[in-house]
Order: C-alpha cells, then sequence, then structure tokens
C-alpha cells in the first residue's frame, strides 16, 4: 500500500450510446439494453454495411447538454464535457475547487470527425466559413485545454494518447500525481466521438464484425465501434478527510505494461495483460483471489480475447472470478473505454452486482472459460479489476476497492 | 489477348515491391517460390492486409476473411494462380 | 510524500533541423529560407535494419533512431520504461489516410498509414524492438507533452532510484499541420531568412520539427550528463505570475539567480506572443547570459526536447555553442547551473533546471 495515503474515487460521469449519465447506464445495464444500431448521424458509406454504438444525439443537443459555449467545440469535446460536468457536479467540486484541480484527458482521435467533413475547406487557405474554428481542433491535445477552460480547470492539463489504454493510463497518471503531492484532485478520463477515420482505420483492419460483437464466445469476429466519455474524480486522502467527504471506492493500484509483441495485434499467451494485472494487484496490495469481478477489455476479436483470456487464466488459474466484457452494451469507446468501463467498475461494487456479457454461447475452445451470462445481483464486490489493451502494445489494468 | 501466367507473376512482383516498399529487402535470389511470410522475405499480418487489398484493387477479388490469406500468399506462384484461377472474367 | 531521488539524464540524442545527431558544436548552423525547418537526418541503414525501415514514415525513423542514439550514449541497452510526447504526432500519415478515406469513397483501404499515424505508434515500436514489456505511455499535451512525459518518469524515478526510462519528444513539419494553424498567424507570413528569426520583430515563428530522447535515471553513473534539478509547467501566466512562479521555482530548488551561469530562452521569433517571455529577460533574468535556439530549429510543440537537449549538453561538455548565444559576447565561463524558460504560443511555460553533478 501506498506510503503516501489512499487516492479516493469521490464522483464520475458517464455518457455513452446507452445514457446519458451514470444513473441511465446503469438502468441500460440492468435492464441489458444495448446501444448498438444503425448509425445514422454520422455520414459514412458504410451506414450500410455496418452498425455500431452511436449516440443518438447531434452536435447541436450535445451542446446544450453539455453547456458549451464559444466556438471549436467538436463532438468528442462536448461528449467530454457532458460527462465532465457530471463528475464535478457528482464530487462537489466548487469553482476554487476546479482552480486548484488537475484535469487528465484522453483520446485517440480528437477532433478528426470534423477535420475530415471539412478536409479540402480547412486545407485551402483561401476558403473561409464556419468550418474555420475545427482547422486546429483535430488533435487530441485541443480538447484537453478546451475542456479545463469551459469547467475552470488551470492547474494541471494533460492529454494522453495510448489508443484504447488511453483513459486508463489517464486515471493511472492523476493517481500518481495526486500521491506525489503535485495534485490533491485530478479529474481523469477520455473522450471519444465516432469518426469516418476509425471506421475505415478499423475495417482495414479488418477487425470489425458487421453482426452485435460477441466477447469471448468460440463464434466472435470483430468488434463494434462506439462513442462516448467518462471521467473519474480522484481526491487525495488528506483531502477528503479535511473536507469530511464520503468517498464512493478506491482507486487501490494500478498496472501498465507492454506486450512488446506486434503494433496491432496481442501476444498469444497474454504477457501484457498478465503483467498489467499482475501489477495493479501488487500495487494495492491485494491478491488474485481477492478479486470478485474481472470488467475484461473483451473487444470480442479473435486476437484480443484469445490473449486476455490465456492472461485472465494464467492469473487466476481454477479460481476465475465473475467477469465480463461490457462492449456489447456500449461498442469499444477506444480511448474512453477505460474510464467508462472503471465507472461501470464502481457500479458493480457500489450496486454489487454484475452485468450479463452478451452474444455468449460457446467459450474459446483454447481456454474453455465463461463469462456471467445473467444478471448477478446481491454479489459482494470489494475488489474489481478493469482492463484496457491498446495498439502499440499498450496494456493496463486498474483495481478499484471498496472503501 | 488475357494476360499469361508468367505475365502475371512478374506484374505481382513489381505490384509487390511498390506496395510493401521491398526494393531494398529483396534477396538476390527471390523467385516465385520464396516464401514471402516467415522465413524468406519475412511479411507480417500488416503486409497480408496490403495483399488482401491489392487482390481487390488490382484483380477485382474480395476476400471475406483474411485468414483465406494465408494459403493464397505463400508465394508469388500461389498468388498468380489463385488470381489467374479467380478473377472476374473482363 | 515522494521519494527523494535525484534524477540524472544519463543519455541523450537529439535530431534536428541542424546537424545533431552527431554532436552539439551547432557550427555553421543551417539557414533556411522558406520558413519550414526540417530534419537534417543521419544515414538511417546505419541504425535499422532494412527489414524495418521499409515499414516506416520519415519521422518514425527519425524518432526511432534518436532513441537508438540515445542509448547507446547512455549504456542501457533495456530500459525498463519508455515514454513518448508529442503535440501533433504523425499528422501526414493521418492526412495520407484521409486522402485516401476521400479519394476511394470509403472503400478497398489499406491500414499502414492509419497505423502509423497513431500517437503512440513511436513508443509501440521502440518498445517492439528493444522487446521491453515495462510501462509505456504517450502524451499528446500540446505545448506540455514533454512536461508531462517528465512529470511521469520523475515521479517513478523519485520512488525507484534505480529504473532507467526513455523519454523522447518528437513533432513533424508538414505541410497539413502549417494549413491548420496557419489562420491563427502561428507563422510568419514574410519569408525569411531562419538565422535571422530574432531581427524580424513581426507576428508569426517559423514551422520547425525534430525529435530529442532523454535516459533518465536515480543513479549517477559514468555516462551521467547532468542532473535535471527541477521541472515546472505553467499554463497560460500572465507576465506576473510568470515572474513569480519563477522565482518560486529557483527558490524550491535552493537557487538564487545569482548562481544561474546560463538561461536558455524558447523565445519564438512572435513579437506578440515572446511578450511575457521578453518581460522576464529584461526584468528578473536580465543580468544571466541568454542563449536562444529557435533560429536553428523553428517552432514546434516539443522545442523544449531541444533545448533540454541543448542545456544538458552544455552542461557536460562546459562549452556554449557560438551560434545561441546573444549577444555573442556574454558566453559564461565555468558552466554549473543552467535554466531553460521555454514556451508554445505563450501558453504553454516549462521551467528546467540542470546541474552539474558532483563526480
Amino acid at each position: 500500500m501506498s506510503k503516501s495515503g489512499r487516492v479516493f474515487i469521490t464522483g464520475y460521469g458517464i455518457i455513452t450510446s446507452i445514457g446519458k449519465n451514470a444513473e441511465e447506464n446503469l438502468q441500460s445495464l440492468v435492464d441489458q439494453r444495448h446501444g448498438y444500431g444503425d448509425i445514422d448521424i454520422l455520414k459514412t458509406a458504410h451506414s450500410h454495411d455496418l452498425r455500431c454504438c452511436e449516440i443518438k444525439i447531434t452536435d447541436e443537443e450535445l451542446r446544450r447538454l453539455s453547456g458549451g459555449t464559444g466556438s471549436g467545440l467538436t463532438r468528442t469535446t462536448l461528449l467530454g464535457l457532458t460527462a465532465l460536468r457530471e463528475a464535478v457536479h457528482h464530487a462537489g467540486l466548487s469553482a476554487q475547487d476546479l482552480t486548484k484541480s488537475g484535469l487528465l484527458s484522453s483520446t485517440t482521435t480528437g477532433g478528426i470527425r470534423e477535420f475530415e467533413h471539412d478536409f479540402f475547406n480547412i486545407l485551402d487557405l483561401e476558403r473561409h466559413g464556419d468550418f474555420e474554428q475545427f482547422a486546429d481542433t483535430a488533435i487530441p491535445g485541443d480538447h484537453s485545454e478546451r475542456l479545463a477552460s469551459q469547467v475552470g480547470i488551470h492547474n494541471y492539463v494533460a492529454t494522453l494518447s495510448t489508443a484504447c489504454s488511453s483513459a486508463a493510463n489517464a486515471i493511472m497518471q492523476g493517481a500518481a500525481l495526486i500521491r506525489s503531492g503535485r495534485l490533491e484532485c485530478a479529474l481523469c478520463g477520455g473522450s471519444e466521438a465516432l469518426s469516418k477515420f476509425t471506421i475505415n482505420g478499423f475495417n482495414a483492419l479488418m477487425i470489425l464484425d458487421n453482426e452485435h460483437c460477441r466477447p469471448f464466445d468460440a463464434t466472435r469476429r470483430g468488434l463494434n465501434l462506439g462513442e462516448g466519455a467518462a471521467y473519474l474524480v480522484l481526491e487525495s486522502e488528506a483531502r477528503v478527510e479535511r473536507l469530511k467527504k464520503k468517498p464512493l471506492a478506491v482507486l487501490a493500484g494500478a498496472g501498465n505494461a507492454n506486450d512488446a509483441y506486434h503494433p496491432t495485434a496481442s501476444s498469444p499467451d497474454g504477457t501484457g495483460a498478465l503483467k498489467a494485472m499482475r501489477l495493479a494487484l501488487s500495487h494495492g496490495g491485494v491478491d488474485a483471489a481477492d478479486v470478485n469481478y474481472v470488467n475484461a477489455h473483451g473487444t470480442a476479436t479473435e486476437n484480443n480475447d484469445l490473449s486476455e483470456g490465456t492472461g485472465l487464466k494464467r492469473l487466476f488459474a481454477d479460481n476465475l472470478p465473475p467477469f465480463n466484457s461490457t462492449k456489447p452494451y456500449t461498442g469499444h469507446t477506444l480511448a474512453a473505454a477505460g474510464s467508462i468501463e472503471a465507472v461501470y467498475s464502481i457500479l458493480a461494487l457500489q450496486h454489487g452486482m454484475v452485468w450479463p456479457s452478451l452474444n455468449f454461447n460457446t467459450p474459446i475452445p483454447e481456454l474453455g472459460i465463461r463469462p456471467v451470462t445473467k444478471l448477478e445481483r446481491n454479489m459482494s464486490i470489494r475488489n474489481v479489476l478493469s482492463n484496457s489493451f491498446g495498439f502499440g502494445g499498450n496494456t493496463s489494468s486498474l483495481l478499484i476497492s471498496a472503501v | 489477348m488475357p494476360q499469361t501466367l508468367d505475365e502475371l507473376k512478374q506484374e505481382l512482383k513489381q505490384e509487390l515491391i511498390k506496395q510493401l516498399n521491398l526494393d531494398e529487402v529483396l534477396p538476390p535470389d527471390f523467385n516465385e517460390n520464396t516464401p514471402l511470410f516467415g522465413e524468406g522475405l519475412g511479411l507480417d499480418s500488416i503486409d497480408s492486409l496490403e495483399l488482401v487489398v491489392l487482390l481487390d484493387r488490382n484483380y477485382g477479388i474480395k476476400l471475406k476473411d483474411p485468414k483465406e490469406g494465408r494459403q493464397i500468399f505463400q508465394s508469388i506462384r500461389t498468388m498468380a494462380e489463385y488470381i489467374h484461377a479467380n478473377r472476374p472474367q473482363a | 510524500m515522494q521519494g527523494k531521488a535525484h534524477i540524472y539524464i544519463n543519455g541523450t540524442a537529439c535530431i534536428s533541423p541542424q546537424r545533431t545527431f552527431d554532436g552539439f558544436a551547432l557550427n555553421d548552423p543551417v539557414n533556411y529560407t522558406s520558413n519550414v525547418l526540417t530534419c537534417v537526418t543521419p544515414d538511417f541503414k546505419a541504425y535499422l535494419p532494412a527489414a524495418q525501415l521499409r515499414r516506416l514514415g520519415r519521422m518514425l525513423r527519425v524518432g526511432l533512431t534518436t532513441s537508438i542514439i540515445c542509448l547507446r550514449n547512455s549504456g542501457v541497452t533495456a530500459p525498463d520504461g519508455i515514454i513518448t510526447a508529442t503535440g501533433y504526432g504523425f499528422l501526414e500519415d493521418t492526412e495520407r489516410f484521409l486522402r485516401e478515406i476521400i479519394e476511394r469513397k470509403e472503400r478497398q483501404l489499406t491500414p499502414t498509414h492509419f497505423m502509423q499515424g497513431t500517437y503512440n505508434a513511436l513508443a509501440g515500436i521502440v518498445g517492439l524492438s528493444l522487446h521491453c514489456t515495462g510501462y509505456n505511455n504517450t502524451y499528446v499535451s500540446k505545448g506540455y507533452a514533454l512536461g508531462s512525459a517528465l512529470d511521469d518518469a520523475i515521479i517513478q524515478i523519485r520512488d525507484a532510484a534505480e529504473l532507467n526510462l526513455l523519454v523522447g519528444a518528437y513533432d513533424e513539419a508538414v505541410s497539413v499541420q502549417y494549413k491548420s494553424v496557419a489562420r491563427d498567424g502561428h507563422f510568419k507570413k514574410e519569408q525569411i531568412d531562419s538565422l535571422k528569426l530574432f531581427e524580424h520583430q513581426t507576428q508569426g515563428s517559423l514551422q520547425g520539427e525534430g525529435a530529442a530522447f532523454f535516459l533518465l535515471s536515480g543513479i549517477q553513473t559514468a555516462q551521467t550528463i547532468c542532473r535535471l534539478t527541477g521541472h515546472y509547467g505553467l499554463f497560460q501566466p500572465s507576465a506576473d505570475e510568470l515572474k513569480n512562479e519563477l522565482e518560486s521555482f529557483l527558490s524550491s530548488h535552493n537557487t538564487s539567480l545569482a548562481e544561474l551561469d546560463l538561461w536558455i530562452a524558447g523565445f519564438s521569433g512572435d513579437v506578440d506572443r515572446d511578450q511575457n517571455l521578453r518581460a522576464l529577460a529584461e526584468g528578473t533574468l536580465s543580468s544571466i547570459p541568454q542563449a536562444r535556439f529557435k533560429h536553428l530549429t523553428g517552432e514546434y510543440c516539443t522545442a523544449d526536447g531541444f533545448a533540454l537537449w541543448l542545456g544538458a549538453n552544455i552542461v557536460k561538455s562546459q562549452s556554449v555553442p557560438a551560434s545561441i548565444m546573444t549577444p555573442p559576447s556574454r558566453t559564461p565561463g565555468r558552466i554549473k547551473k543552467v535554466l531553460i524558460v521555454n514556451h508554445y504560443l505563450d501558453r504553454n511555460y516549462n521551467f528546467f533546471l540542470l546541474d552539474r553533478p558532483k563526480s
């Protein structure tokens, strides 16, 4: 356990295709209602052959929902702002608190959706128009600065981008900054909007399923893309005690490792996954035997689920705790997945529930493991592992524990 | 006149060099039977995806499952034979 | 609270618009006349096998080669972790993929440019090349990208001094980036000689690029170049805040102004955006010998990487390249402490304090 005090989670905010706040997300999970469907808002040639977990809220509506003001707010920023405001409110942070807090956000695509939409206009300096507000919002670092400006955070603003493990790393680094004494309060997470760039990139890698994804199933064929955002509010133990706050959970541990196997594929023996999970557990001083639930990365690609499943078996041997992938509900939200699934992990802990891993029928022959397939209630959940693995071999795992 | 198998093999070799930047990597004894993946040229799964696209763009053949590529892309010869047998008639 | 380990820079390397890959004398600096400064590169074949080279775009080659040179200099072959930093990443690959998407109407696309355009591509490739399964992260905080990466590395090393962490920063000068920021006046409208950047009191800077890598550790070795005594980042400070924070920063490291032998100033050449830094230069730091570098590198999000590389080598070699001094006559003699104050667009400010370690 850390000598410098624990890092508490005192609030969260989330928006996905299954709900625009935590309460709606929870209800959807309990009702087993997923967000997989037609692509309506984003204009893409693939709306005929692919489905995604798109958030059925237009950018204009998101502006109203998030209270975003001014220009240059991309959909990624607006989604992030919606979730961030909920987190701020949930944790009871005042404007004064925010000026002293840090923001660590993450995204893989940033404002690429707007950039691709007005590509030729933006690159022709003779042309002028509304699109100019999005000329320089493509890069990931932009959205964090906008978010910080919209909610009034100035002390510390950083952006991470490690593909699908991004938000988990943002949470991990926020906790590190708190333990080091640099910050007392950090808002950490990620945001991702759907884009043609991502849809076509993943399609070119041939890892999309044109049906609803089936994590950990023998017949799985790939992932579904989704969009969304989520943030955790992390506060130091000293601050929580001083302000007599009631924390929701503890960010007990975090592990970051690299598979070092291939630019876009995970190693078949789950090396990176295993290392990240072990690091998170040892960091938190928790034994594998005390883990009550694992929210797997579970993208339903042939490669990930086999690799991650192998890592799970190596870590837990015959005592594999209940596990699922929540990606059939939300789609793979790329950078935001780490924080969205951290919120789900906290909800599981708070409500003693594990939701079924949808579309599972037959175990992967090499593994023989089965995720949870019906709603489990009244569970005693004290320790949750949440995995997020990305391109570039980035493997991260968060350990979230009851207070 | 439809393309002969030999002409196709020559064309494929040039296409591969161009598409996969193989200029400085081709071993001197490279021939139509040199294994493209693993030992031999050492191409990997990303190259395999490039070849799937090449099959589609240049020869109108769509592979649904990338795993089919393993057999087809073993060598220039196997690629040429597959294309020759499966390309849509002009 | 944090552990107390010192932070040492035990290896460093830089590829930039000057010949810096094999030395730092910066003699005969290269002059650019198009307002765009691009890297002077070594023969990559001397560092990377052909099989790997064929896969990599230009900047990935630059980044990977820089990391290799840094590791060679440090004598460390297996770092414990890799952290990279970039503002705009590999935007050229992203642009190529976008063009293909549009031109081919989203059909028959190949994944290479999509993958090479990801922001953590370099960290992934370095990790893969070294078979490093340790910590791996990438920061993209625009002008604070390197700062964020260093914060991460420093926290880890303070708790575990024996760690060797490889930290690298890079950005690419490409047309798509130029155009995305042109409307915001990042770069000069008039074409100038880059070496005469500071003679033009006009708006805008020059577009630059580069990669710089550092091997950081809590243990001093025979390869140690200098100590990174302190680092601090500020977001959009006023002139007063900049002055006060600098004074706090120095005093928190028990360093008086009089002890500074040199300061490296990140003047960008943009007369408006340089205002706050100028106030500092004419006020608090007026009596300290001043060096500048963006006439050699141009401006980019991670230009502080070049400054850090430069400062570290100055401390190690005890010599200051003539091409960076302003004015040249103020070159200091013995150099023990070097301060770097860099800014990006007058938004992100970074202080670095470098020390000559006791041998």
